[in-house]
């Protein structure tokens, strides 16, 4: 009993006090409503559709069990997945550069102290915080072919012969829809990598000016380098949410014209609820291998960038 | 000193800068203007000269959009569902956060990583079994359904935030509070709750955005007219009145005021939390 108050006092982690441990019943009480809700509408459902992947769910409750039949159809009898996948990786790709290269630029444009930069910054931002169904709206009728900006801007520019019905031909149709999307998200990089820049240490950026360092090699060989976990953090960022993208295809063109602007996350939405098929099955194959995919893909931009960074050193 | 961090971009030539400044604030501002504008004007004079100041201004466009084009039901079902989803998820996260922090327990990590997990998901991954679940327990096409799927799909980001910031709180004030004979939910409500509100208020604000905006789970899980929250009535309007451009603006400027408002008198609040996630 002394040896146990000695130990008590001497180390304060065993003692009766300690703040460190909870008896089960106070560790349940903190921890059970947030795992009752997550389990029960987050992590149940995931199982669920892994497990409903192998069947085809029709209404009315009628299930089959089809194995790995609708992977099997999905990989090799379904062109119009295969033309989502290749217009999804192209807007993932192009979008995920542009927010990295273009929030890299701005952020740059605002540390270089523009004139007004703190105001710029909050303005910049703005469209950050509007819904997917607004931005999506508003740029509908900014590509209105007959009263829209982008027309009316061509003309007054005197381009009047360039004057596209954007939203309305296969060719331009997920480039316009990628332009919106980059107006909302651009300001989300610029900020991130802004907080980034101001973190940097001074004395180093001003070693470089003592040295007589031109600004793009400065930018090239001291700042980028020195941003790299914040351009890593932002590729994976952006990298998800492009792979998943939905709201704002859905809104400006809802897949069309011609499949041109249909991605993964709007075909299993119309298959699920759209198409007579109404099976379930189908689409939940499809959101499985897509998950699948993309885990994939963030395990190799880390192990690549963790690589160089062992390169490096 | 002398050196300053920026003065080696300075020294490149002004004109080009202050061009490409120029220029990207009409781009990111203008359109909003535009709408703004349109917002207050008729369908009519919209068509007659799409660009034209709002003269005179037709204010009662607000309240026709409120009450005969349903907007006001649209917003007030947004406001339910979002304050209520942000109340739970903040105090149900919190307390969770709270629990990995604070405490050494068995399964602590595998608790902790269960949660996070949330992070990587995929809405597609869960929305068609969701769909199969609420319908199971008859919440599909209910605003509580809704409610409860949209706390469980923001505890991830919310636990992550919040764990982050209150494990940085110093252990000494715990053991302090125990010795002081506080119970364990008192240290809750009374030490980590006001030390960590700072981190709790940017939670409040991206869950607040998020949800506000949030189109996917809504568009799936609900159907009814009167239900529908912000979003949703937005694209129902639009898609139904594609000709009424001046009505659909003003729908658009009720949607946005909120967010507009706060930003406006809360900007660095509102940065720091969408960006909070991803700046460390």
């Amino acid at each position: 009993m002394f040896a146990r108050a000695a130990r008590a006092l001497r180390d304060p982690g065993s003692s009766t006090i300690d703040a460190r441990r909870a008896s089960l019943g106070i560790l349940a009480a903190f921890l059970a409503p947030a795992l009752l809700i997550y389990a029960g509408f987050t992590i149940y459902p995931v199982i669920r559709t892994f497990y409903n992947a192998f069947f085809t769910i029709k209404p009315q409750g009628v299930v089959d069990f089809v194995g790995f039949g609708n992977f099997t159809a999905l990989l090799f009898a379904d062109p119009t997945f295969w033309k989502a996948v290749t217009n999804t990786a192209l807007f993932t790709i192009v979008a995920t550069i542009v927010d990295v290269i273009g929030g890299l630029l701005l952020a740059l444009v605002l540390f270089a102290r523009a004139p007004l930069a703190p105001l710029l910054r909050v303005v910049w931002f703005t469209p950050v915080l509007m819904s997917y169904v607004v931005v999506g709206i508003i740029w509908v009728w900014m590509y209105d072919y007959d009263w829209g900006l982008a027309n009316a801007t061509l003309r007054w520019l005197g381009l009047g012969g360039w004057e596209q019905s954007w939203l309305g031909q296969p060719s331009t149709a997920l480039w316009s829809v990628l332009a919106a999307h980059e107006w909302k998200w651009l300001g989300f990089n610029m900020i991130v990598f802004l907080a980034a820049l101001h973190a940097l240490p001074g004395e180093v950026l001003g070693a470089a000016e003592l040295d007589n360092c031109g600004w793009l090699a400065k930018l090239v060989y001291i700042i980028v380098p020195m941003l790299r976990t914040t351009v890593v953090n932002l590729t994976v960022l952006s990298f998800i949410g492009k792979m998943m993208v939905f709201d704002l295809i859905w809104v400006m063109t809802g897949g069309g014209p011609l499949w041109a602007t249909e991605t993964v996350s709007t075909y299993v939405y119309k298959r699920a609820f759209e198409w007579n098929t109404f099976d379930l099955g189908y689409p939940s194959a499809i959101a499985v291998l897509w998950f699948i995919i993309i885990l994939a893909f963030i395990a190799i931009i880390t192990r690549v960038f963790r690589q160089r960074d062992k390169l490096e050193f | 000193m002398t050196l300053t961090t920026g003065s080696g971009f300075a020294q490149v030539r002004r004109l080009p800068l202050v061009l490409f400044v120029v220029i990207y604030t009409v781009v990111t501002g203008g359109p909003l203007l535009w709408v703004a504008m349109m917002s207050l004007r008729t369908t009519t004079e919209i068509f007659k000269n799409p660009y034209g100041f709002p003269s005179p201004v037709h204010w009662e466009k607000f309240a026709d959009a409120w009450t005969k084009s349903n907007y006001g039901t649209y917003f007030w079902n947004s406001t339910i569902v979002v304050v209520i989803a942000v109340l739970l998820v903040t105090v149900v996260g919190a307390m969770a956060a709270h629990c990995l922090a604070r405490y050494t327990f068995r399964g602590n990590r595998l608790v902790r990583f269960a949660i996070l997990t949330g992070l990587v998901l995929p809405p597609q991954l869960v929305i068609l079994a969701l769909f199969q679940i609420l319908l199971d327990i008859h919440l599909y096409n209910t605003l509580t359904g809704l409610i409860l799927v949209y706390v469980a799909t923001h505890i991830a980001i919310t636990v992550y935030i919040l764990e982050g910031f209150f494990a940085q709180i110093p252990q000494d004030l715990f053991d302090a509070a125990r010795m002081d004979g506080y119970s364990d939910f008192e240290i809750f409500w009374r030490v980590t709750m006001p030390i960590g509100a700072p981190a709790i208020f940017t939670t409040v604000t991206l869950n607040f955005i998020v949800l506000w905006n949030e189109f996917l789970f809504a568009v799936v899980l609900l159907t009814d007219d009167n239900k529908r929250t912000l979003p949703l009535g937005l694209m129902h309007f639009t898609g139904s009145h594609q000709l009424d451009v001046g009505m659909a603006a003003t729908g658009l400027m009720i949607a946005m005021l909120p967010v507009v408002v706060i930003y406006a008198f809360f900007s660095e609040t509102m940065i720091k939390g969408m960006t909070a996630g991803a700046v460390r």
